[in-house]
């Protein structure tokens, strides 16, 4: 149904479908996001729409949609202006989707959400009910027509917001960090699903991997201008470009140890002496990190041959939510002391219940052993002073005015004394980068800043095991270095839940692989990243990204 | 009239039947859960009995609310304890017509009940006493003592209040949320109250997820609620953010929508059409109300 946008006139030939000239924008804060953009999109174009965060990305794709008007400049549909009627017939043919697909779903069942934008466009019932059924198939969501949006799970959710974008039969299909928070299976639905779009296709992402393939010209965008626009091939290849507008992605690339001498064709820059940008608390530069290059684990206990005493241990422990929803089953599980384990698994494979076991917040049934010790229900709500969690969004981790007092939030509930949470406050701080942001607003941070400071929040309060889910999720790739870096260096028994298999690859040395509830694999990372049989296992459908370059290089 | 209670065993009575409801809660949920075939959901949701079929689901939305309004109306007025609870019965008639599972209303009045059960205790203690009324003395607790007409007056209310709650099941649950806020809106309820209610109703789970997850991010770095200024504090950082948020979201929602073409309206197809049986419907409840009304008021019983 989406192969060719159906419904909506084409500009004449010739015309392109937005001309955008001089285009500039600030919001009533003061923020100038755009300033003197110039571009021009013609039907069936596809961009790749890039640039670190806060870069103008979104600002933009709203004038596309008639959401923002221009304060200065001019936007050009089909060769007029958008103002009042033609702003109505636009959103009509320009469909966005959002970053978060709890802002797109804003009805009480997916039917109704995916009929609004057909309804609106003033179809006929039985044509609106055609479109429904074909946009709800196309994302493998029929059999959910008449569910509330927030019974659906995140993935879903995802495929029902573009399934209520695609109902409208876009021409210009635009989309805002399209994969975020996705397993790789839905990843490659999403990319399927994009690819069989015809019409002209805007893609906002940090995921230049998703990109290729998919687009194939890029425009880069930095601080608010357009500072390249030329074809895709050409983005990735020049990382030296890219490492200058914080989208070096490449770090995420390295050699297979075959001998391919362009697997990093370009040294990265090295810091000048006295630059600070070595990193703080011990903690190098994100560039050192790159150059230190990909495993930067510690040795594999699995390796180590001596056996560590287990930190945390479960036994054979199972929960089940109010609603009956078994999420774990009898699961079995031992964390060592210095062990950097990577949790794996399909969305609502059991992976955030079984951290909030660990955490102690979900009671199940069943054995927790905590240094060897076992824990009463008593015990286990104390396990926070040991287990410390960055959650996905850094959002639900901050709610104080300060970066200061959301660093020591934590320490002062230890009953530390002043000076030692000071203390604590200022290590943590230059752990993560973050010195001399005492008294900034952890409301007005980059996503980036925003993560560090949540992982600050969690190391003042020096925990023994650190929980990360999901920390890639909304960073853009020079925010990934960084992180890598500050994680990479820290000496802490670590879990991470993930789907960034890059991640793993370098933090961790051992994978335990949920589905379902239950534990199907625990073994090396090396191993898990050899295993081609887990997609035929478990439809996890993971495609190990840290490839040696070559594939890119030769399809340049 | 004095009667003589005894406190004791009567507080144990009471202390049993508490008891023995949350064990066969507990039991109930646990057979649940082992019974729980993957439930593609959780949480229940305003309209999910709404696909039934009942005379209620067949009526036509705005004469129903109507009419039911006018009727829970006039069962406030009752004052007598026979006619209330006469009044109860024909609200369970109702729910049972209306095909509606027993544990959405149960669940509604177990949400009333500890205002309820709190206001049974107080106003038997604290009424004023009327010449000739029965007295109560909880021995030994000589000190203790239940106004009879106390007692009548505080059933009264919860009679009529269980009456009218139960009600709200067979006028709220038999039909789309979405219909019911437009039959609302043909009744002339402003049309901006109505999306606001069926906005709220989708978002109300999404605030309610971030506030538990924020509240779990907080325990997890130790707060527990003490009466201290600290506490204060943090739960006034923790309002003032979730406020923040959802002030966003609703920006952010607002884009979502025009961006699909929203312009001030919710699209809709549906269409209201009295039937002479609709109207016979509504006629049925408001003279039902009145006659027991009247029935009360000329004290027949």
């Amino acid at each position: 149904m989406h192969d060719v946008p159906a419904g909506h006139p084409l500009p004449p030939r010739g015309l392109p479908l937005f001309q955008i000239r001089d285009l500039a924008f600030a919001y009533p804060d003061g923020t100038q996001a755009l300033r003197g953009v110039d571009l021009t999109i013609h039907h069936a174009d596809r961009i790749a729409l890039v640039g670190h965060n806060g870069s103008g990305k979104t600002t933009l794709i709203k004038h596309l949609n008639g959401l923002l008007h221009p304060q200065h400049g001019t936007v050009l549909y089909k060769g007029e202006p958008v103002s009042g009627d033609n702003a109505d017939q636009l959103r009509q043919e320009v469909g966005i989707l959002f970053q978060d697909p709890d802002d797109q779903l804003f009805c009480n069942t997916v039917y109704e959400d995916v009929a609004f934008g057909p309804m609106n466009q003033g179809l006929p019932q039985p044509l609106v009910d055609e479109r429904v059924q074909e946009a709800l198939l196309a994302v493998d969501l029929a059999d959910h027509a008449y569910k509330p949006p927030h019974n659906l799970s995140y993935g879903q959710r995802k495929r029902a917001a573009l399934a209520a974008v695609l109902a409208m039969n876009p021409l210009v299909l635009v989309l805002d960090e399209p994969t975020a928070n996705l397993d790789p299976r839905q990843v490659r639905q999403f990319a399927r699903l994009l690819e069989r779009f015809a019409g002209t296709l805007i893609c906002i992402t940090h995921d230049i991997l998703f990109l290729q393939g998919l687009c194939d010209r890029a425009v880069v965008l930095v601080q608010g201008r357009v500072h390249h626009d030329y074809a895709f091939a050409d983005l990735v290849a020049h990382p030296a470009s890219l490492r200058e507008h914080g989208l070096d992605f490449s770090f995420r690339l390295s050699c297979c140890g075959d001998g391919h001498h362009h697997a990093n064709p370009e040294p990265r820059p090295q810091p000048a002496p006295g630059s600070g940008a070595t990193g703080h608390g011990g903690v190098p530069s994100s560039a050192e990190a790159a150059s230190s290059r990909i495993k930067i684990r510690p040795g594999s206990s699995a390796e180590g041959g001596t056996e560590k005493k287990a930190l945390i241990e479960l036994r054979r422990c199972s929960y089940a939510y109010p609603d009956g929803t078994r999420a774990l089953r009898e699961v079995s599980l031992a964390v060592r002391h210095g062990d950097r384990l990577a949790l794996i698994g399909e969305n609502g494979a059991g992976k955030s219940t079984l951290a909030g076991v660990l955490l102690g917040t979900l009671a199940a049934d069943g054995e927790i052993l905590f240094a060897g010790q076992q824990l009463d229900a008593r015990a286990r709500r104390r396990l926070w002073r040991k287990v410390g969690i960055v959650f996905q969004d850094a959002a639900d981790q901050l709610f104080c005015p300060t970066c200061w007092e959301e660093v020591a939030f934590g320490p002062q509930r230890l009953g530390l004394d002043r000076q030692e949470v000071d203390k604590r406050v200022r290590e943590a701080l230059a752990t993560v980068q973050l010195s001399g942001y005492e008294q900034r607003v952890p409301l007005n941070m980059s996503g980036g800043e925003r993560k560090r400071l949540a992982i600050a929040a969690v190391l003042a309060m020096q925990p023994e095991l650190l929980i990360l889910d999901e920390p890639t999720a909304g960073l853009d790739p020079r925010g990934e270095e960084l992180l890598l870096a500050i994680l990479g260096h820290l000496p802490l028994t670590m879990i991470l839940i993930t789907h960034d298999l890059f991640f793993i690859n370098a933090l961790t040395e051992r994978t335990v692989v949920m589905h379902r509830g239950r534990i199907l694999r625990d073994y090396r990372t090396d191993d898990f990243l050899a295993d081609d049989h887990l997609e035929e296992a478990i439809g996890l459908g993971y495609v190990y990204r840290n490839e040696c370059r070559r594939p890119a290089v030769s399809a340049r | 009239m004095i009667i003589h209670l005894p406190f004791f065993p009567l507080l144990a009575l009471a202390a049993l039947t508490g008891a023995a409801a949350l064990q066969l809660r507990r039991r109930r949920r646990q057979n649940g859960q082992a019974d729980a075939q993957e439930p593609d959901w959780s949480a229940p949701v305003l309209d999910e009995a709404a696909d039934r079929d009942s005379p209620f689901h067949r009526w036509d939305a705005r004469l129903k609310i109507a009419s039911l309004f006018i009727y829970c109306f006039l069962v406030v007025s009752l004052q007598t304890l026979t006619w209330a609870a006469a009044a109860l019965a024909i609200s369970i008639a109702a729910v049972m017509a209306s095909r509606i599972p027993w544990s959405r209303p149960l669940r509604r009045l177990a949400a009333m009940s500890g205002f309820l059960t709190m206001f049974l205790i107080v106003v038997p203690l604290t009424a004023p006493a009327v010449p000739g009324e029965t007295l109560i003395v909880l021995d030994p607790f000589s000190s203790l003592i239940l106004h009879g007409e106390g007692l009548r007056l505080a059933t009264l209310v919860v009679v009529k209040a269980c009456a009218i709650a139960l009600l709200m099941e067979p006028l709220l649950a038999t039909a789309p949320l979405a219909v019911t806020l437009q039959a609302l809106a043909a009744l002339r309820l402003p049309n901006a109250i109505c999306q606001m209610i069926l906005l709220a109703h989708r978002y109300i789970h999404v605030l309610g997820h971030e506030a538990r997850r924020m509240q779990r991010s907080m325990r997890l770095r130790g707060f527990a609620p003490r009466t201290d200024l600290a506490t204060l504090r943090a739960y006034g950082n923790f309002l003032g953010m979730l406020f923040v948020r959802s002030f966003d979201r609703t920006q952010r929602v607002f884009e979502a929508m025009q961006s699909r073409g929203y312009r001030g309206a919710f699209p809709t197809w549906t269409t209201f059409a009295a039937t002479p049986a609709d109207w016979a419907k509504g006629a049925f409840w408001i003279i039902m109300g009145i006659i027991l009304l009247t029935m009360d008021r000329l004290n027949l019983c």
